[in-house]
């Protein structure tokens, strides 16, 4: 039945997929073996956490617009911590994103430094049940607010590099010394941070944005309090940048709407991660 | 014609398809496929280089030196990145143009103004709205998974200019000018109702968003109902693959990607977890996952198992025009880009092929799974490179498994043996459809 003029093509079907075979096999067996030692998740999440008063919903609009904006489409998924360590999930990862966004919310979302120490430690169970279930090894940190205090306080208390990389951390408003304007009046959690800076993760990009109207603050946070967080990061991390935004929406509360601030969020936050990999349109064109 | 068909079976397949084939959505569905043919098989050798060699987690991308930094590298990446979107990727567009300029012609309206509007009401419906990149257009709906959408809109284009413009006239002004002129103002009033249709269309239904809706409802399936139990499971990938098998069929999306495995459900990472702390892929927690099952073993040259069609043609079919098809489409099925068997032969929406389009992969896939669950092979677990060949993806996925690659050889060749006989009655029924133009019955 077989007419001989097609079966050389059978051939060449089959010789190909045994010449193609060959090197692919061999190369996968040593990306196993490397595989085995430590390799990049795929996934790389932008981690999340909302300032006071404010919860995991916060970035919904956020995420609206950056997917619009940038005609991707990232998944959101929603955790709020409650006071007694249960965990609530709403929202979800869709499969195969490699950069979904995840917020952690606190039902106890009150300001304050002994409060900020309590969500940081929601915030690490709700991180380790994350990261089980996804198993991830490298994320991106995004802060508002009081969010970049609970990071940082995370950071220097329960986070450990040796299985987990930070690639970025971008925070907005953070006040680093609370309401107080003047710099040499530290507050105790100031002192605090400073003390255990050398926790902080060696090889961590920062990336602090203060909002301003007539030089001094945000309408709520002074520039000064943003700008004391150069005494905590600077020297100890990889690289720390101040960026002061002005100008319409630069209010504490505004800014994230901001459009300014919406194309740096997607520039550091989304950009670029360790697998050098740029999500949809285009897949990883080298 | 009775006697051409062996039994009953074929019989009446053959029947369901000759009436079909009667229907104008499936002739300029048909036409439009045969049109596009030539962009879209162009298009699957671009990518190739786009996917496969030159994207660093490309299945030969891999087994090359970085070449991050590379000027003379980077710029073929561009030109071909660029040629790639422009005829795999906006092969939707052109089908338009087809699917308009085909039925306009069926109604004797004027054809190339019908096509000229149905590829720019396209365009419009998938403009994206955005201040930061002018001129930008979704382009799932671009590309050959928009196919579906773009043919229904070129027949609703072909439509409104049949309903509201008059015949165009037989005799032609024997002056250029003013028989361009005369077309022009007579196809003028479809030609704004359509653009007008179009722009409230894109502006206000969020195309983005229900383009993708199915999808992000069966994803959202597949990621969040993870079962411990097995069998569950089983059947969720079960349904998941026929519905993006179908899918595909139609010209449209599945969630299960062709080229790309999946890299972030949570069962493959557990089981990816597992087998880098244990060096082996024997024993994973999870059986049965999309990557074990369906990417490995029902994906042979894309959805359908099309490389399973392409030797089956090799083998069985004299039909000239199917072995020419099959020749130039080979190399990408390989890669399972299947985009150009899928509009040369053409598979998409002809019902002869919808059956084995759907029981091969389906067969292989539960072979796989008995295998698996016989503790025959062990399950796929490790990242495979984008476009691995579809019989290598078990071999490779499980480090190098033998009883995989045997697995995946037995269903490549059942599979093979499912799509032979209707390979065998797409020829007989071509020559039926042959005869049929002799006899004039098939009009243009």
């Amino acid at each position: 039945m077989t007419n001989k003029k097609n079966f050389k093509y059978l051939v060449f079907l089959a010789l190909f997929l045994v010449i193609l075979g060959i090197p692919s096999y061999l190369w996968n067996k040593n990306s196993v073996k490397t595989m085995a030692g430590r390799y990049n998740s795929p996934m790389s999440p932008i981690i999340m956490i909302p300032g006071s008063s404010a919860s995991a919903n916060r970035f919904d609009n956020l995420v609206k617009t950056v997917n619009s904006q940038y005609g991707e489409r990232h998944s959101l998924l929603k955790l709020t911590v409650h006071t007694n360590d249960k965990i609530t999930y709403s929202g979800t990862i869709r499969t195969g994103d490699t950069r979904p966004f995840i917020v952690v919310g606190f039902q106890n979302n009150k300001d304050g430094y002994d409060n900020i120490k309590k969500q940081a430690r929601w915030f690490n169970i709700a991180f380790d049940q994350l990261k089980q279930r996804y198993r991830f090894n490298n994320f991106n940190a995004f802060g508002h607010s009081n969010g970049g205090l609970i990071w940082t306080y995370y950071l220097e208390h329960y986070f450990n590099d040796d299985t987990i990389d930070v690639n970025q951390m971008l925070t907005v408003g953070s006040p680093y010394n609370f309401e107080e304007k003047d710099p040499n009046k530290r507050t105790q959690m100031l002192n605090d941070f400073i003390k255990h800076q050398d926790k902080l993760p060696a090889d961590l990009t920062y990336y602090s944005i203060a909002g301003t109207k007539l030089y001094t603050d945000d309408g709520i946070v002074p520039l000064g309090s943003v700008d004391s967080g150069k005494y905590i990061f600077e020297g100890v991390i990889k690289h720390y940048t101040l960026i002061t935004l002005t100008g319409n929406k630069a209010e504490h509360s505004d800014m994230i709407s901001n459009s300014q601030f919406v194309t740096l969020f997607h520039q550091y936050m989304i950009g670029n991660n360790k697998n050098g990999q740029n999500q949809p349109p285009n897949k990883n064109p080298r | 014609m009775d006697n051409i068909f062996t039994n009953r079976f074929e019989k009446s397949l053959a029947k369901v398809t000759l009436k079909l084939q009667r229907l104008l959505f499936y002739k300029i569905a048909q036409k439009t496929l045969f049109m596009i043919f030539p962009f879209v098989l162009i298009g699957s050798f671009l990518r190739i280089i786009q996917v496969v060699i030159l994207s660093k987690d490309g299945f030969i991308g891999i087994l090359l030196p970085s070449f991050e930094d590379n000027w003379f590298i980077n710029s073929i990446i561009g030109v071909t990145n660029n040629l790639s979107n422009l005829t795999l990727g906006f092969v939707s567009v052109l089908a338009t143009f087809g699917a308009a300029k085909y039925t306009a012609k069926h109604f004797e309206r004027d054809d190339q103004l019908a096509g000229l509007t149905s590829m720019v009401s396209l365009l419009i419906i998938s403009y994206i709205y955005s201040k930061s990149q002018p001129l930008s257009f979704h382009n799932n709906l671009l590309g050959i998974r928009g196919a579906l959408f773009a043919i229904l809109l070129g027949l609703l284009v072909g439509w409104i200019f049949k309903k509201t413009s008059p015949a165009i006239p037989k005799n032609p002004q024997k002056n250029f000018t003013s028989n361009i002129l005369q077309r022009t103002f007579i196809s003028l009033r479809p030609i704004v109702i359509v653009l007008i249709l179009a722009a409230l269309f894109s502006a206000l239904v969020n195309v983005a968003y229900y383009s993708h809706l199915p999808d992000e409802f069966m994803d959202s399936l597949a990621a969040n109902y993870q079962s411990g139990n097995d069998a569950i499971e089983l059947l969720k990938i079960i349904g998941i693959a026929i519905y993006t098998i179908i899918m595909s069929f139609l010209g449209w999306s599945g969630p299960y990607s062709p080229i790309d495995v999946e890299k972030s459900d949570p069962n493959i990472l557990d089981n990816l977890y597992y087998a880098l702390t244990n060096h082996t892929a024997w024993g994973a927690p999870h059986q049965f996952t999309s990557n074990s099952l369906y990417h490995a073993f029902a994906t042979f040259g894309g959805a359908g198992s099309t490389l399973a069609l392409i030797i089956a043609i090799f083998i069985v079919s004299h039909d000239k025009d199917f072995q020419t098809v099959a020749k130039w489409t080979m190399i990408p099925s390989v890669f399972n880009i299947n985009s150009g068997i899928m509009t040369g032969i053409p598979v998409m929406f002809n019902i002869v092929f919808l059956i084995p389009f759907i029981l091969a992969p389906l067969v292989s896939l539960l072979i796989a799974a008995g295998a698996i669950y016989l503790r025959f092979m062990p399950p796929t677990v490790y990242p495979i490179p984008s476009g691995t060949p579809g019989p290598l993806i078990a071999f490779i996925g499980t480090n190098g498994s033998f009883q995989a690659l045997f697995f995946a050889i037995i269903d490549l060749i059942i599979s093979v043996y499912i799509y032979i006989p209707f390979v065998k009655l797409a020829e007989k029924l071509k020559k039926i459809d042959n005869l049929a133009i002799e006899e004039g019955d098939f009009d243009d």
